[in-house]
């Protein structure tokens, strides 16, 4: 069996395990084609201003198409938020009960473990200590996780309010739509900004992962891989003798050729937005 | 002989500035007074005028037909009531070519007199008279399609000298040059030259409805019917309606000056949005989208406050979906907030929202249509979230660009160090001293695959 040495996700060693399930596969797959959608609608109108700004929303053939394909894209980001919400309500309900959902090694909540892995990290950033291990989740993943979820939660409701706006102004004074557009924008060049460069960074440009990591997409990676990104968890699962338990067959040919170019293309097309953004941001 | 007369007729007409005598053969002949009669004996046959004038010019100036003089809106005159002194006989003894037309046209020869081209026609001596408009023999009424100054025909007539490049640029220069080069270049394309040109429009504006027909003065004269403070007037002899309004809003001349308004603007007329020679048709998108940097020229803060709105983002990426200045604030009577009959007066803010926002009420027009966030005491509201989004944002992005950059370093030193993957091994190992001390396995090939 040859290792696909495009993807960080099937370097070294070890059969492939499982890192997400198809459920949260799909999820991000959402996530990916609505916020590159938003994104790629919404800054023209945000960099009005830029050169490029025109030529962007031409492509999409003006403003009220681009405004019809972000509300699409806008209803795709409240479908994954709810069913998001929804599954983990259900997990916390039925299945796992809130006690390993909310805290523990495989939970998404923000532990005391976390400031100290980012602390651990800086030490080794200066050479003053060993890279940190870590559980099934990093603090990277964690702040991405939560980024998304707020950043959802605070550009929907905005970009509701700035939706219906005569509907809104039955409950609130105008100047809610103003601060509306305020946070909407900045919000969602936080998020831009962040998930074209750090995010682009942590999971697939930085040299252990470069050039794509296909994890999300085929939910699977390398025991070689889980020691080194998630040495704990592959720890855990060790002591646990639970390591057969996540071992799956490795993705077809098909569903990695798809991964790659999925991976690529969404990297890509991040890559030109974050340059839009830069090139209006310093013109 | 008839082609031969029509050949001649036509290069009398060229150098008199005549049009359409062609059309003088065939109309049926008026009776014709004994002294045309006479004149005629002489001045329409050519062989004997250029046998007994000597050092006359063999051209039109002498040559006149009965045919000319029967189109003529002259034709019931005698030639001695111009040519005075020019009796039977020949030679002949007058010194007076010609009387001034004024003699007749008081007002006309008046108002011309105090024109720019009498004064050029004194000074250079090469600007137009009389006759290089109207003609001479031949000259007809306004009304006749066939007049040089027939409505249709008087932008071509101008155009002679106005057309030239060299000529203009004798007598205009810096931006009165340019602008002048416009009116010949671009007028034709506006909606008052498309009207005359295609449309066959004769009530649309011409030169002289704007410039006068006789008493042509430029703009800095304050006589002038071009003169920024007669400007509204000159419009307004068309667009009645339109003047009426706009002399009772703010740009009006008898409006109070409101406080914010920028020093050094002059209120705007007409003109300064709709240009003097390139006025479109004002439903042209394109062009109600750039009367928003016209209202920007002297409204600067309001202008850009208005690109940060919605509105003004659709409206620069070249859309007319969202407002622009006169979907709020009207086309011509704009007026302050503060006036009661002012479309964006507090109390009419439901109706004006509600042009575009269906059902919107007294809590939607709370909305700043021009609102500052980085105007503290002013925008409060937006001050606060505006700095505290901008902070998030860039303590954020500073924070984990330093975290990238810093892990990028780090990777580097590993790199070359330890000479395969950045990462040290898995297990939780001091890695400093080295490679390869970690007990976890794979890790050495990971390394080694992805370098």
């Amino acid at each position: 069996m040859t290792r696909r040495a495009m993807d960080a996700a099937g370097r070294g060693e070890g059969p492939y395990m499982r890192r997400f399930t198809g459920f949260q596969r799909a999820l991000h797959i959402m996530v990916i084609v609505s916020f590159l959608g938003l994104v790629a609608t919404g800054l023209p109108l945000r960099f009005a201003a830029a050169p490029w700004a025109r030529g962007v929303m031409d492509l999409f053939g003006g403003p009220v198409v681009a405004g019809f394909v972000h509300r699409v894209c806008a209803i795709i980001t409240f479908g994954y938020f709810f069913a998001h919400v929804i599954q983990i309500t259900y997990r916390l309900l039925r299945v796992e009960g809130p006690k390993k959902l909310l805290w523990g090694p495989d939970s998404m909540v923000p532990q005391p473990r976390d400031l100290r892995d980012l602390i651990q990290m800086f030490r080794w950033f200066f050479g003053k200590g060993p890279h940190p291990e870590f559980e099934r989740f990093s603090y990277m993943e964690k702040f991405d996780y939560w980024a998304v979820f707020w950043g959802v939660a605070i550009i929907g409701t905005s970009g509701l309010f700035l939706w219906f706006p005569t509907f809104f102004a039955r409950f609130m004074p105008g100047w809610v739509f103003n601060i509306a557009t305020i946070v909407h924008g900045d919000e969602a060049l936080l998020a831009t900004s962040f998930i074209f460069t750090i995010h682009f960074f942590n999971v697939h440009l930085r040299p252990e992962k470069f050039p794509i990591d296909t994890v999300i997409f085929t939910g699977r990676a390398t025991a070689a891989y889980m020691k080194e990104e998630h040495g704990l968890e592959y720890e855990r699962l060790q002591r646990d003798g639970r390591v057969q338990e996540r071992v799956v067959q490795p993705a077809s040919r098909a569903a990695y050729l798809w991964s790659v170019t999925v991976g690529f293309i969404a990297v890509g097309i991040g890559t030109v937005l974050i340059v839009l953004v830069l090139w209006a941001l310093l013109a | 002989m008839r082609s031969v007369v029509r050949f001649i007729c036509m290069l009398g007409a060229t150098a008199t500035g005549l049009v359409g005598v062609r059309s003088a053969s065939a109309q049926s002949t008026p009776a014709r007074s004994t002294q045309v009669v006479e004149c005629t004996k002489c001045h329409a046959d050519r062989d004997l005028l250029s046998a007994n004038a000597s050092g006359a010019r063999q051209d039109s100036a002498l040559f006149v037909t009965g045919a000319v003089l029967d189109s003529s809106v002259h034709h019931s005159l005698q030639c001695t009531d111009c040519h005075r002194g020019f009796g039977a006989g020949f030679p002949h003894q007058a010194s007076q070519v010609v009387v001034p037309c004024s003699t007749c046209h008081e007002k006309e020869g008046r108002d011309w007199a105090a024109s720019i081209h009498a004064r050029n026609a004194e000074t250079v001596g090469d600007a137009p008279t009389c006759v290089g408009c109207h003609g001479s023999h031949g000259v007809r009424a306004a009304t006749d399609p066939r007049s040089p100054i027939y409505p249709l025909n008087v932008a071509g007539l101008c155009s002679r000298c106005h057309g030239d490049p060299r000529i203009i640029g004798r007598y205009f220069t810096g931006p009165a040059y340019q602008e002048a080069r416009v009116a010949a270049t671009a007028f034709p394309k506006s909606v008052h030259g498309i009207a005359l040109t295609r449309d066959g429009l004769v009530v649309s504006a011409t030169c002289s409805d704007c410039h006068r027909a006789h008493l042509i003065l430029p703009p800095d004269s304050a006589r002038s019917s071009v003169n920024r403070a007669n400007i509204p007037q000159t419009c307004g002899k068309c667009h009645a309606g339109v003047v009426k309004v706009f002399e009772g809003s703010a740009h009006g001349p008898g409006y109070p000056k409101q406080p914010g308004i920028a020093e050094g603007h002059p209120k705007p007329v007409c003109i300064d949005c709709h240009s003097a020679h390139e006025i479109v048709r004002a439903d042209r998108p394109a062009w109600q989208r750039s009367t928003v940097q016209k209202c920007g020229s002297c409204h600067e803060h309001l202008y850009e406050t208005y690109f940060e709105t919605y509105h003004g983002q659709v409206t620069q990426l070249g859309s007319n979906l969202a407002a622009k200045c006169s979907d709020c604030h009207t086309a011509h009577d704009m007026r302050s907030p503060t006036d009661p009959k002012s479309t964006v007066f507090a109390g009419n803010l439901v109706h004006t929202c509600s042009q575009c926002h269906e059902g919107a009420n007294a809590n939607f027009v709370k909305y700043y249509a021009h609102g500052d966030p980085r105007q503290r005491t002013k925008y409060p509201r937006l001050y606060w979230p505006w700095l505290l989004m901008t902070g998030l944002l860039v303590s954020v992005m500073a924070f984990f660009v330093l975290h990238s950059v810093l892990w990028l370093i780090r990777n580097g030193i590993e790199h070359r160090r330890g000479g395969h993957g950045p990462r040290g091994p898995g297990g939780g190992g001091p890695i400093d001293d080295g490679p390869g001390v970690g007990p976890a396995g794979g890790s050495p090939t990971s390394g080694g695959s992805e370098s």
